[in-house]
């Protein structure tokens, strides 16, 4: 039994891609490929429902290599095992966003939702470990990595990024030209901040020990501060219906 | 993709992106000492483009099969594996030729690590530098690491993208080896000090290797430190490393405050023979 594919109606959506009932003797890089077979000719991004599938890294490479050789694109990942969550936002993949077409997986017919959920700005991806030099895990949404971002690494959102450690790489916020977004890092000693289309280099001196800093856009040149206590708890509000979303960034509360 | 797990040894992958920081010194001292603790240990040169275990070993001359006749089967493994002089327990298998990264995967790999891995405690792999199919091919044969490094932002840099990739192969636990430590320039602040290169790294610390010019006398003569010059500084951290890979409890220690031991040991000795 292969992954069974279900085609997105219109561009702006991924198609999905879904397992079948999770087995011990199962292997996810078979399900995939036996799936591509009897694909139409899909292009584009694909988010592939896992269930309760406990995929590791190296499975997700897997499929992500499979679907690149026939033009598709892993984008992200719906799953219901802890570990397959981390192990997807390790790669860089969108993580639990609800899918997109819930009605086409239950299989009723039903209204399809009217907003884009899974491009909602608003959303708040997590990476879970340390990002290691050379790894870039970017976020559609504020990205908050619980771990450090090590020297010679990057990380990207279009709305904030958060740094639960200690950010000595690249940070940038509002990738798709947020200036509201900001980083806030509890030690902030990056190589350079980039906020929309600013850019900084970081700062010489280590910066005060137990000081959680901020940096964000005053006046067209990106600045560091305290970090603000309430935030940003106050500013990533839970995807609401009817919210607009897009290249908006939330703004501050 | 799986790593050999059915196999009862222990397969360790000796690893640093960056090269000359020591892998190959390491796997040669590691395996010489794991032979003398009484493990059977198998030590392969994953490096094929410059390959040099047999050189360190002092085993150049006794080759006469290598990897490449073992995976086309011209040869049984028993006949490829050259054991050391000194130290039965220890055996090395050889890398081939240059040409065999050319169409080496990482099923053939698999394939030698698993009959290796049959008749042994220990499989120590020498990793080539770099994060390219080599490096590849030996991790995925792997089921653990150790990733060396030298207190110098560039070979940290190197070692952190290594980390990262073998986090994501399933390749644990990895451990951390801190080669060619100057205790004198960590002092003057003219040197990483251990802390700082273990906070960016995050990895345990499996050892602490000085600077040690020994290690280029016993690599000229193909006799490892923990063949013979056990006293040395270099050599008596390599055997704590083995013993601490095997779950023995051996404190670690730190150079710069051995370093004042052994001048306030010395001065105590020249007060106590009445010189001053």
């Amino acid at each position: 039994m292969a992954a069974e594919w279900i085609p997105s109606v219109d561009r702006e959506r991924p198609h999905l891609l879904k397992l079948p009932p999770w087995s011990e003797a199962g292997d996810p890089g078979h399900e995939v490929s036996d799936a591509l077979l009897v694909a139409p000719s899909l292009r584009g991004a694909v988010t592939l429902l896992c269930g309760p599938w406990p995929l590791r890294p190296g499975d997700f490479r897997r499929v992500q290599e499979l679907l690149a050789a026939a033009s598709l694109s892993l984008w992200s990942v719906w799953c219901q095992e802890e570990g397959a969550k981390v192990a997807a936002a390790s790669l860089g993949l969108v993580v639990d966003k609800p899918p997109p077409h819930q009605d086409l997986i239950a299989g009723q017919g039903g209204q399809r939702q009217q907003r884009n959920t899974a491009l909602d700005a608003s959303a708040l991806s997590i990476h879970q470990g340390t990002v290691r030099s050379g790894d870039h895990p970017q976020a559609t949404g504020s990205l908050l990595v619980l771990g450090d971002v090590n020297p010679g690494a990057q990380v990207s959102a279009t709305g904030h990024v958060m740094v639960w450690g200690k950010l000595r790489g690249i940070a940038h916020a509002g990738r798709s030209g947020d200036r509201t977004a900001q980083i806030v890092a509890l030690h902030l000693h990056p190589l350079q901040l980039r906020i929309a289309d600013q850019v900084a280099r970081g700062p010489e001196e280590p910066p005060p020990h137990g000081l959680a800093e901020k940096a964000h856009l005053v006046n067209e040149s990106i600045q560091i501060d305290p970090a603000d206590p309430s935030w940003p708890l106050g500013c990533v509000p839970a995807p609401r219906p009817g919210l607009s979303s897009g290249g908006q960034g939330t703004k501050l509360a | 993709m799986t790593p050999v797990t059915s196999a009862p040894a222990r397969i360790i992958l000796i690893c640093s992106g960056k090269g000359g920081v020591g892998k190959t010194t390491l796997t040669a001292n590691l395996g010489i000492a794991l032979a003398k603790l009484g493990e059977r240990t198998t030590v392969l040169d994953a490096d094929f483009g410059l390959r040099n275990l047999d050189l360190l070993l002092g085993l150049e001359n006794r080759i006469v099969y290598t990897a490449q006749d073992v995976l086309s089967e011209t040869c049984r493994l028993e006949q490829a594996l050259v054991k050391h002089k000194q130290q039965p327990n220890l055996s090395l298998l050889p890398a081939g030729n240059p040409r065999m990264l050319e169409w080496l995967t990482p099923e053939d790999m698999q394939k030698i690590v698993k009959l290796i891995a049959a008749q042994a405690d220990y499989v120590l792999i020498d990793c080539p530098a770099g994060v390219e199919q080599g490096f590849k091919n030996a991790a995925m044969a792997s089921q653990e690491a150790i990733v060396i490094t030298t207190p110098e932002i560039s070979a940290v840099r190197d070692a952190d993208r290594v980390i990262g990739l073998l986090n994501t192969m399933n390749v644990a636990p990895v451990q951390l080896v801190l080669n060619r430590v100057r205790p004198k320039m960590v002092a003057n602040q003219d040197m990483l000090a251990v802390e700082s290169v273990t906070d960016i790294l995050a990895l345990p610390l499996l050892g602490l290797v000085v600077e040690d010019e020994q290690v280029i006398v016993a690599t000229n003569r193909g006799e490892p430190l923990t063949l013979n010059g056990s006293a040395t500084a270099a050599g008596k951290a390599y055997h704590n490393i083995a013993k601490r890979l095997r779950g023995e409890d051996v404190p670690l220690i730190d150079p710069s405050k051995e370093r004042k031991g052994l001048r306030a040991r010395l001065m105590n000795k020249l007060r106590q023979s009445g010189l001053f």
